[in-house]
This record gives structure tokens, sequence and C-alpha cells, in this order.
């Protein structure tokens, strides 16, 4: 570890409850972003809440004063649509303004439906055309490697993308060079835009592929906060090979009346956005 | 008997480097070690082409800043990204219609939407390969073209090859580097070569009644169709247009007046110097007779480029004859 792991002033939040309670925080925030124009992805973003709240309060070393310190752990969103959830976390975090971000997805704003670096370096690349995060995260890798700096990288992709054949591209490569700072987190909601993806092409055993890669795997319940922060935690550890984790979610998590449903692109009626703030106000005491 | 080495039993055509006939200079890979010394930003990506693209003497001089990807050009430019938004000026490596090609995705968002300082680096162009319709790249500069923030330079000769990595790797933001490596029939070196200003073309022989202007090794081709002319009595210029994007807009003015100007290019006729040309002349109201020398909407085959540029109407025969015609649509 070089000198600037000891300057990251990050919150390292280890306490579950805490984070569950941060994680409810961001789901309200969610259904708060997408209720004025129904435009956004809700069913995601409630489903990576939980991991949301983990990766940027518990486990990325950042600097909200300084967004571009050159030593950061840097997360690349390669599900570039899942912004209601990532924009509503980066502001909780302090890494973009709080009151720019309700003007998600209207004319004119940078906090678009599919996040682009016009929001600031935060953004740590334009990804959205499926399947390229991955690549991106092996070039900063390799270059923090070379700096000899302990910058991590995080990437996350959701199990439809795998779909594309530029991931086991650079998932083959990433085996190959040994990257152990390079995380994968799969958000593995098992929705694409045509529904269910076994009724797309079938993605399973996904841990089972990337350990024939040369990953080092493990299969996470995505709502488990104790189970992520262990993961991550064990990720983190010299290994001489990058880790994947496939992150159990469950769209819609949270509002009892939204779980499990696979819409991809859910619309959010006023009504069913009133009922859902509902129920996650009442949600109440977390476990 | 020959002895068996890689060496010795690679075909030739793949590495259009004969023994007998080219000259052992990497004029590339000589001036990108060259900068890499003088630059440690600079990295080195090839996909399993490192000796055809000459990154073989980056590879042994700078290991640690070399990485060898695969057969992956997908991933190699989303690696670059990631290695310039770190820092680092990649250098990426393919033959021309893989390094474009086949990750114009890839290169739009990760190298010229983030205007990053991405290399892309081809050999190959055109109608230069035994290879075939697979390998043959008759519509990367049009491509590279169309991306918004993109830089396309294409260097007459190999002579002209180290001014043009220069000008790459000074400018700050992403390039296409379309090249053709030497092998040994090239025409002498001339002066003119050893300059390159990114946006700038070089008048290489002075104007008469028309123009000729040409890009990369279609330079030569268009001197010779210029001799060819002038044993009839017609008089052309010939302009050296190394720089695809952005266009010289003095074009339009070096245009204005004279009877003919026609484009050569070692391209499909559609979306590359021809059209741009076109563009431009069109948009001052330049009138004057025009024609496309390229590849004319249509997909080629494998064989000699003497051959190739006869079968495909690229050689000095075709220019001076779409310059006649030309000649024949302008006033006098």
């Amino acid at each position: 570890m070089s000198g600037g792991a000891e300057r990251q002033p990050a919150l390292r939040i280890r306490d579950p409850r805490e984070l569950a309670e941060i994680a409810l925080q961001l789901r309200r925030k969610v259904i708060e972003l997408v209720a004025p124009t129904g435009q956004g992805y809700v069913q995601q973003g409630l489903g990576a809440a939980d991991l949301f709240a983990v990766l940027y309060f518990a486990e990325l070393r950042l600097d909200p004063a300084d967004p571009d310190w050159p030593a950061r752990d840097r997360l690349l969103l390669s599900t570039a649509h899942n912004t209601a959830i990532f924009y509503a976390t980066l502001a909780q975090r302090g890494l973009v303004p709080a009151a720019e971000i309700g003007d998600y997805c209207k004319d004119g704003s940078p906090f678009e439906v599919n996040a682009s670096e016009r929001v600031g370096t935060v953004i740590e690349a334009t990804c959205g055309s499926l399947g390229q995060g991955l690549s991106v995260a092996i070039g900063m890798a390799l270059a923090a490697r070379r700096r000899g700096d302990a910058s991590r990288i995080y990437v996350i992709l959701g199990d439809g993308e795998l779909q594309e054949g530029q991931v086991w591209e650079a998932a083959l490569l990433a085996g190959s060079l040994g990257l152990d700072n390079l995380c994968l987190l799969i958000d593995d909601n098992r929705m694409q835009v045509e529904g269910h993806v076994d009724g797309v092409v079938k993605l399973e055993p996904i841990a089972g592929k990337f350990a024939s890669f040369g990953w080092a795997q493990e299969v996470v319940d995505g709502h488990d906060i104790p189970g992520l922060l262990g993961a991550l935690d064990r990720a983190r550890a010299p290994s001489a090979r990058p880790t994947c984790l496939v992150v159990r979610t469950l769209a819609g998590k949270g509002v009892p009346m939204l779980e499990g449903i696979l819409a991809h692109n859910l619309k959010l009626p006023t009504d069913v956005a009133t009922a859902a703030m509902a129920a996650l106000s009442n949600a109440g005491d977390v476990p | 008997m020959t002895s068996m080495t890689p060496d010795t039993l690679t075909v030739q055509d793949f590495n259009q480097r004969g023994a007998a006939t080219a000259p052992n200079r990497k004029f590339y890979g000589e001036t990108l070690l060259e900068l890499a010394r003088q630059d440690p930003r600079i990295v080195c990506l090839t996909a399993d082409l490192t000796l055809p693209t000459e990154t073989d003497l980056f590879r042994d001089a700078l290991p640690e800043r070399f990485l060898q990807v695969g057969i992956a050009e997908a991933n190699m430019i989303g690696i670059a990204g990631g290695m310039a938004r770190s820092g680092e000026i990649p250098f990426v490596h393919s033959f021309c219609v893989f390094a474009t090609r086949r990750c114009y995705d890839q290169i739009a968002m990760q190298v010229a939407y983030p205007r990053l300082n991405v290399k892309i680096v081809g050999v190959i162009p055109g109608l230069t390969t035994l290879l075939g319709v697979s390998h043959q790249a008759i519509d990367d500069i049009a491509l590279m073209r169309a991306l918004p923030n993109m830089t396309v330079i294409e260097p007459s000769c190999p002579a002209a090859v180290p001014a043009a990595v220069r000008a790459a790797a000074a400018h700050d933001g992403p390039v296409y580097l379309r090249l053709k490596r030497a092998d040994g029939t090239e025409a002498a070196l001339a002066p003119w070569e050893r300059l390159l200003s990114i946006g700038k073309v070089r008048m290489v022989r002075p104007p008469g009644e028309g123009l000729l202007l040409a890009c990369g090794m279609m330079v030569e081709q268009a001197l010779r169709a210029a001799d060819l002319l002038a044993a009839e009595g017609i008089a052309v210029g010939v302009v050296d247009v190394p720089t695809l994007k952005p266009l010289d807009p003095r074009i339009a003015a070096m245009a204005e007046g004279m009877r003919a100007v026609v484009t050569c290019e070692n391209h499909s006729i559609i979306g590359g110097l021809g059209s741009a040309v076109a563009e431009q002349l069109m948009e001052a109201g330049v009138r004057t007779g025009f024609g496309r020398v390229g590849v004319r909407d249509v997909f080629a085959e494998g064989g000699t480029t003497p051959y190739l540029f006869a079968r495909y109407g690229l050689d000095a025969a075709a220019i001076a004859q779409a310059y006649r015609e030309a000649r024949g649509r302008g006033s006098v």
C-alpha cells in the first residue's frame, strides 16, 4: 500500500443497521426522483439499493472534497441506465449536489437517464452501450498497478449484459493478467428488456463461468448487508486474481407490491409512486 | 535446407516486409519507441499483431508499458479508454479494418465522445493485401471521419510516417493513424515528407490548369499520373492531404479557378477524401470539373497491390483518365 491510502477520508460505515437505514433512504429517493416524470429505472434501483449503500458508504475510498483524487477507488456503472439509485447515492455521499439531481431526466440537465460524464468525473466512464465497462475497468486497474498506488477498481455489470461478447474478451484477459485490484459486481436481478434472462439467453452458472476464466468468485445475497461486507473484504485480500461477486438482487426490493416484477422499463404512475413511498416510509425499523 | 524458425516461415505478405525488398527500418516502430522514451505516459497495446504493427521494438524495450490483449479489438479499445482516463497515452494497434470497423461503437463511446488521448494505429490500408476482403479497409477513413473529436491522419509514404506519428502524439485528443508499412517499392524520399501539420495540405507539385488531391500511397500514384498528363501537354498540380480530418479549409481556395480537381484515395469513394473535398467545394461555391478516384462502392479481393490497383482503378493510369474526364466537365 502506498501513502495514498492513509489520506482516505472515506466513511467506512461497518454497522449493518446504519447501512440498511441508508439503503432505505436511497430507495425513497429512487421513487422521489422517478415519480415526477415517470422516467427512470425503478425496479433496478430498488433492487440495487443495498449494494450501492455498501459500496459508497463502506467500501470505496473517495474524497467528496476532491472527487479527482488520483488514488481514489473507482466505480464504473456499466449498466449506466440504473441512474435513479446511482444519482441518489452520489448525492447522499456528497459527490454531486443534492439539489441538482432533482432535475433528473429533465431537458438540459446533466443528470440524464443514462449516466454520462456531463455530470463530472464522478462518472468514471460513459457506459450505457452495454458490455464496455469491464474493459475500461481493466485499463484503469492496469494503470493503477503501473502507478503503484492502492486504487481499487469496481465495476457493476448487469446479468443480462453478460450476453455481450466483449464482456468475455475482458473477463478472459483480466483472469490472465491476475488483476487483483479489480472487482466485478454482477447485479444479478434476472431481468432484461424482454423479461427474465432465462427466457432470452440462459446465463447460469455465472460464477462457474468466471471461475473457469481464472477469477475468484462468490454468489452473494444482494440484500444481506453483512454478507456483502464480508465478500468485499475477501475480494480486497491479495490473491493475484480478480474477483467477481454475483450479487443476487430482487427487482423492486423494499416495496412489496413491486417486488419480483421483472419490468425493465417500469412506468411509475402517481398512485403507484405514492403507494411505494408509503410502503418505504412504513418500513420503519430495518433489521 | 532452410532453418525452421518462425521468422523464416512467416508468409511475407502477412508482415509485408520482404527481407529482399524492404528496408530494415521500422519507420513507425522506431518513432513510437523514441517518443515513448521521451514521454513516460505513452503505453502500447496490440491485439496479436505485434510484429506486423512494428511494436516489437516497444515490447522489447519497454515491456512494463506494453500490453498484449490477444485477439480482442473491442476490449483493447475499452482498456485504452481506461488507461487514458488514468493519465496514460495509449497507442493501440491492429490492421486498419479491425482497429476501426470491428470496434466502432467502442471507439465512439470510450475514445471519441470523452475526447481521450488515445491513438488508434492501423496498418494495411485499402487494397494492399493478399488476405482479401476481410482484411481490406475501404471504409475506415469514412468511419473515423464521422466521429466527433476524431483526427484522421494518413501519411503519404514510409518516410512521412515519423512526422505523422509525432504529430499524432503531440495532438491532445483521439487520432486515427492510417499506415502503410514499407515494402521497398516506394519512390525515393522527398524533402516535404519530413513535415506534417495536422489540418494542413502540402503542394508537392505546382498547380497547372488543374489539381490532383491525394492521401497516403495515392500521392505517389498522383505524381505519376501528373507525369502522364504532362506528356500530353496537360499540367496539373499534386496536393498531399495527410490530414483527412480536420480537412484543410484552404482547399477551396486552391481549387478556385482550376479547370478540374480529382481526388485520389486508397479507400471507398464514399465518405473519404473525395467526399470531404466535395463537401468543402460545394459549401464554398467552387465550380470546377470534379472527379473521385477510389474503390467504386464495391468489395474487392485479395491480390498484389499493383494488380488490385489496376483492377479497381486506383493506379496512375486510372487517375490520369479520371482527370481527362473531369476536365471535360469543367469550364475552360
